[in-house]
């Protein structure tokens, strides 16, 4: 699987990482590329600090939805893509200039999930490899 | 299976997932299938409604055998044998 990960919403990225999870379930290698909004979710102050980040959708549900995951015991997206990478072969590569956009310069910047920095090249060509592609 | 059958089954391993949610079910049968031999009968227990559709299809996909589900109150006895 190759993820494009556009997002940086704690509801998308939640999702991205029960979809991750799923594919560790099934022995997927799972190929990430963290692209513009996404690479701030990573950053090192951000990861699941859900004050830190906004809903993508119903905005206004933000606190429902945060209560909700509490109540039924969801992990964090920090946590699903965390046990992924324990069960399955998952990389997860930091797109350069969306780094960048949100003053993150070197690997070190990023949660420690981060493999490395790439460009768009990289991406591309996982994406042209991949039996299943996603962009979230 | 029936529900006879099921129920004689000798468990080498029983999954309690009951406080989970999806994926939770399916991690742990993947977690907890490496820690039982071929031809031994693993048991899922789930309260998620999902589950019941996830090991069957996880079962064909992995290449083990799902045997069948029993009910219980409020959750889902999931059985299936490893390849």
């Amino acid at each position: 699987m190759c993820l494009g990960l556009f997002t940086g919403s704690v509801d998308k990225l939640t999702a991205a990482g029960i979809i991750i999870s799923g594919a560790a379930a099934l022995d997927m290698r799972v190929d990430i590329y963290v692209l513009l909004q996404g690479a701030r979710a990573f950053k090192k102050e951000i990861g699941d600090d859900a004050s830190k980040l906004q809903m993508a959708e119903n905005p206004a549900l933000k606190e429902e939805f945060m209560e909700s995951l509490k109540n039924l015991k969801v992990k964090t997206w920090v946590e699903f893509f965390r046990e992924a990478k324990e069960i399955t072969d998952v990389k997860i590569h930091i797109c350069g200039l969306a780094g960048k956009i949100w003053g993150g310069e070197k690997i070190d910047d990023f949660i420690d999930l981060a493999d490395d920095i790439c460009g768009i090249g990289a991406y591309l060509s996982s994406a042209e490899e991949a039996d299943v592609n996603l962009f979230i | 299976m029936t529900a006879e059958e099921l129920k004689g089954l000798t468990v080498a391993k029983s999954v309690d997932a009951r406080g989970t949610a999806c994926p939770g079910p399916l991690l742990e049968a993947k977690k907890a299938i490496g820690l039982i031999m071929p031809g031994e009968v693993m048991e899922v227990l789930s309260a998620d409604e999902g589950t019941k559709v996830d090991i069957p299809k996880w079962c064909t996909k992995q290449g083990h055998e799902y045997l069948g589900t029993l009910e219980g109150s409020g959750y889902y006895r999931i059985f299936l044998k490893k390849s």
